[in-house]
């Protein structure tokens, strides 16, 4: 049992287990703050700031921090504002250098007109493409054990991409990156049973049972060494699993009659 | 050769003593950052090549030392022969011989070599006479110059890792924390922090191991003052790292260095293998129980390095992108372990503060800043160079009594501080104190002490965007009101550079300023906006001209000044011709030149190579 | 042009095979191959056991690296505060007019590379040039010429 602590948000005293970060309090007030670098799956950034809140204490005289909610442990007595003016300033300043990085991304336009801004008020960046930097695709990428992307350079010029500007020796074609991405820069292909992404192409395994594409054999070999499953497992898809699953429980059920009986 | 006890220390550096005093003379070269540049190395083969043939009494090519920094940059190559201290000036290797001739084999001085006091223009033949000198009170830059580079027998004959004996054989751990504290020594790299409340928490740190770190990724241009010591002195640093490994209870000290300074590599790792040889670092030192070890480990090229987080990822063998600093790097630093970062200078000062005790360097300075602090004087003062003073030395009495003065006499702009985290102060603030905290409430920042001084023709527009141009360049790009908001801040600068912009873009910039500053994951990125600010404060009515006349001043945006020849003053030396890159200037020999406007790219290299004052800028 | 990859293990096996080791190995094949192949980018990889990813981010991320095969002559031009102001953007406009390349590329017979590097702690001697870790003070306008000739 982690020791509780009581912070103030908005005005209101709520209790938190200490080492928990500020944000996973926020929301479970309820109070709705963007956080375009966060996933649970991954260890927060702190990349986009868009969750900074302002925050303050007693002893402080009046002194304030700004600081990422994502990534800022709760302390006792910590009082928080999530909408003060300077912290909804900040965002929108934010999102408008990000509309002005992304003009065409339709993701970060909605985000804009929540904020009231149809058009950067800065120089659009030439040649720009939607992606915003928040970094999930190669933390995912990182978190599932392949690292096969990352981000390349530095400061204005970064972006993420393959290694060598190749096919990523280490992509197996799971998916976690383009599926999470808050932009969907990243493209892939399904044609037939092959995927396409980063340039590299895989095979998807078809289902022995229905037929239907499920994953690809190089995702699933990953799976089957590092969690020690037979590779058979994945030559059915979850479904058909499931189906088998419902017909093992039932035929264990009328055994289990019979032998009574 | 393995120093087990204080006593076996003490008679070595009698010994050493001893062995320097064989000669009447030495023969100190500089081979500082400055004096390379300008040719010392020739120098050096030179003074080497001729000792060996000449027989000289009481002298030998032993008694010439290659040293580090001396100070005055600006008059390099110096050659300084000791125990007189005549100083020589602006030497060449074609000068060797007169001065073993003049100075080494008798007692005479070579008078042309002399530095001229720009105020009397009188010849002066002791640097300590020089108020370039006099004015100064060097503790961290204490032995560069005199010293060899490359000998820890030099260091030792000095009193060197006396301070480390009394650390480990007459004080405890808390004993040495205790005395750092009490000196006041603040961080030197910029931030100020309390070096004796790090030191102390990191003690405390329950988890294990414990890393010492010395910060020499000196990457505000301008400063050179780190380089110079990890060239010049490096046994300083070292001595200092090893009091704190005692202090702290850590094993293993790197010492990252910043890519741009291979050599300060060389010398550290040559002092690292002759102090393990000496038994200063390694197992069981001076006979005790502390065991430690330093890697020298080098940066591949980032300014960002040099913030703590980013550094430490960097000696990881990782990209040295910042992290969120909610758990400080004391605790969890290095691999997520306990670590002391302190900059060079800091670990520099160490070893005095032990062997003199803190409170003796807590009586200089002021009360909040102790001590000395080096600084690298550069820009358009005539004495640039390398000089030290107690904290709370006005900047007047730097920029005029030491620097002395103005370059050509021309008419002091400003001073730029603290590098890109800095700002400018204009002559109005020269009367103020050089602190920790005094510039900081000027709107500039002390920072790790690079000063540089720019005079009318240095357009504060164009500093301001050549540091927000910097800043973009070296931004990891991790957060967005970095990466992003400094990149759109650079953008509105070259607008107004380029006379392009309306009133309105300032105000932009001020409100796109502060959301930078709260909103930065780092130092880099919180104080970004700082030179922009501090111009904009003082210089207000330059962005204006730029913005409402289009025009620029000092004579430097290029879109908004044209370049001209005076016909009166051209002599048709087809100087100025040949130096065009885009041919836009015709003439024959002999005949007045002209410039074609359309064609001018405005470069300035013709007005550069004009020796008859015979092309204007307006 | 393959470069000659039996120089490679001697300068990994000078280093502990850990990923810390990664930017000292990075430099040390900069050094002798004057930019980084990508096979030792791969070799590296592997020794070290870092993904192939990380290693690339790590020789984008860093001044030091050069993914593209670097001149004979690398002519560097200090662009710090002090240069700039004693006029170092000249002496970089005078050399790229010279080579015909702009700094950051390199000739196409591979004799120079133009680099600009932000300070490089020689301050006092503004402006300052490298030419092949030789350095160069106080340098003018018109000694650009000689500059290409040095090193």
């Amino acid at each position: 049992m982690s020791k509780m602590v009581h912070i103030t948000i908005n005005g209101k005293v709520v209790s938190a287990s200490e080492g928990e970060m500020l944000l996973a309090v926020i929301r479970r007030e309820g109070i709705e703050i963007p956080a375009l670098c966060h996933h649970e799956a991954v260890e927060p950034l702190g990349a986009c700031r868009l969750c900074t809140v302002e925050i303050t204490k007693e002893e402080w005289d009046g002194w304030s921090n700004f600081v990422t909610s994502c990534l800022y442990p709760v302390e006792n007595d910590l009082i928080v504002s999530t909408h003060s003016p300077k912290v909804v300033q900040l965002r929108r300043t934010l999102v408008d250098l990000q509309l002005a990085r992304c003009p065409n991304s339709p993701e970060i336009r909605q985000l804009a007109e929540e904020y009231g801004i149809t058009k950067t008020s800065y120089e659009e960046i030439p040649d720009g493409d939607n992606c915003i930097l928040c970094g999930l695709c190669t933390r995912i990428c990182d978190q599932m054990g392949f690292a096969a992307i990352s981000t390349i350079g530095r400061g204005h010029g970064k972006k993420v991409a393959p290694p060598l500007d190749e096919a990523p020796p280490d992509c197996v074609g799971c998916l976690s990156c383009a599926l999470n991405c808050p932009t969907n820069v990243i493209e892939f292909t399904d044609a037939g049973n092959i995927r396409t992404i980063w340039d590299k192409q895989f095979e998807l395994i078809s289902c022995a049972k229905c037929g239907k594409k499920t994953i690809t054999k190089e995702f699933a070999k990953a799976l089957s060494e590092s969690r020690e499953i037979p590779m058979s497992y994945f030559e059915i898809c979850d479904e058909c699993h499931r189906k088998e699953l419902v017909q093992t429980m039932g035929r264990i059920a009328l055994w289990s009659r019979e032998v009574v009986s | 050769m393995l120093v087990q006890t204080p006593q076996q220390l003490n008679d070595l550096h009698k010994q050493y003593l001893a062995d320097e005093e064989k000669f009447a003379k030495k023969v100190l070269v500089c081979c500082g950052p400055g004096c390379l540049a300008s040719g010392a190395a020739k120098i050096v083969d030179e003074f080497k090549k001729l000792l060996k043939k000449k027989r000289i009494k009481d002298f030998s090519v032993e008694a010439l030392k290659e040293t580090g920094c001396h100070g005055l940059c600006e008059q390099g190559p110096l050659v300084v022969i000791e125990p007189q201290g005549i100083f020589y000036t602006k030497v060449k290797a074609k000068h060797v011989e007169k001065i073993i001739e003049t100075s080494i084999r008798k007692d005479e001085i070579v008078t042309d070599l002399l530095y001229t006091d720009p105020k009397t223009n009188q010849t002066i033949e002791r640097y300590a006479d020089i108020s370039f000198y006099s004015h100064q009170h060097r503790i961290a830059l204490r032995h560069l110059g005199k010293i060899s580079q490359y000998d820890i027998r030099d260091y030792i004959a000095q009193g060197g890792y006396q301070a480390l004996a009394k650390a480990l054989t007459k004080m405890k751990p808390d004993d040495i924390i205790d005395e750092v504290t009490k000196s006041g020594l603040r961080g030197r790299g910029g931030a100020g922090f309390p070096a004796g409340r790090k030191w102390a928490t990191c003690r405390r740190a329950e988890d294990q191991p414990h890393y010492v770190i010395c910060n020499g990724d000196e990457g505000d241009p301008g400063a050179f003052m780190d380089r110079a010591i990890m060239e010049g002195n490096p046994h300083s640093v070292l001595e200092g790292m090893i009091i704190c490994a005692r202090a702290v209870g850590s094993e293993d000290g790197y010492i990252y260095v910043r890519e741009e300074y291979p050599l300060a590599v060389q010398n550290l790792q040559l002092a690292i293998d002759q102090a393990t040889e000496y038994g200063f670092l390694g197992e069981n030192i001076l006979g005790t129980d502390l065991s430690f070890d330093i890697k020298v480990s080098r940066g591949g090229g980032a300014f960002v390095c040099g913030e703590s987080s980013a550094l430490m990822k960097s000696v990881a063998g990782e990209v040295g992108e910042p992290r969120a600093k909610y758990v400080r790097s004391v605790l969890k630093g290095l691999f997520d372990k306990p670590t002391v970062l302190n900059n060079v200078e800091s670990f520099a000062n160490v070893p005095v503060i032990i062997n003199e005790g803190g409170e003796k360097f807590a009586s200089l300075g002021t009360p909040k800043s102790t001590g000395t602090k080096a600084f690298s004087l550069v820009g358009k003062v005539r004495n640039t160079g390398l000089i030290e003073v107690p904290m709370g030395t006005t900047l007047r009495e730097i920029i005029y009594d030491i620097g002395g003065g103005i370059q050509n006499d021309r008419p002091f702009k400003a001073v730029q501080t603290g590098g890109p985290s800095g700002g400018c102060l204009p002559e109005s603030k020269l009367d103020l104190p050089v602190d920790f905290d005094t510039l900081t409430e000027a709107g500039s920042m002390m920072g790790s002490g690079g000063m540089i001084v720019v005079d009318d023709r240095t357009c504060v527009v164009d500093l301001a965007k050549y540091f927000l141009g910097f800043l973009v360049d070296e931004s990891c790009g991790k957060c967005t009101p970095c990466r992003e908001g400094l990149y759109q801040l650079h953008r509105l600068a070259v607008k107004i550079s380029e006379g392009e912009a309306a009133e309105e873009d300032l105000k932009k910039m001020e409100k796109l300023s502060e959301m930078v500053i709260i909103g930065s994951l780092c130092g880099l990125g919180k104080s970004g906006p700082n030179p922009f600010l501090s111009t904009i404060q003082y210089f207000r009515d330059e962005y204006l001209t730029h913005i409402r006349d289009k025009r620029c001043p000092a004579g430097v945006c290029r879109a908004l000044i044209r370049y001209d020849v005076i016909a009166e003053k051209c002599d048709g030396c087809l100087a100025c011709i040949e130096a065009c890159a885009v041919h836009a200037i015709t003439g024959k020999k002999g005949e007045v030149h002209v410039i074609d406007q359309d064609k001018c790219d405005k470069c300035g290299a013709c007005y550069a190579v004009c020796t008859r004052d015979a092309i204007e800028v307006t | 042009m393959t470069p000659d990859l039996s120089k490679l293990p001697k300068i990994i096996d000078r280093y502990p095979k850990t990923p810390q080791s990664l930017i000292a190995v990075l430099q040390d094949i900069q050094k002798e191959y004057h930019y980084l192949p990508s096979e030792t980018l791969k070799e590296t990889a592997k020794a070290l056991d870092v993904p192939l990813s990380k290693v690339f981010s790590v020789s984008t991320f860093y001044n030091a690296f050069s993914l593209y095969p670097r001149g004979e002559k690398v002519i560097r031009i200090c662009v710090g505060t002090t240069c700039h102001i004693r006029g170092a953007k000249v002496i970089q406009q005078q050399l790229e007019d010279r080579l015909k390349i702009k700094a950051g590329q390199t000739t196409p017979d591979l004799k120079y590379t133009l680099e600009v590097v932000n300070c490089v702690g020689a301050c006092a001697m503004a402006p300052v040039v490298i030419v092949n870790d030789k350095y160069y003070g106080s340098v003018k306008v018109s000694d650009s010429k000689k500059l290409m000739r040095r090193g």
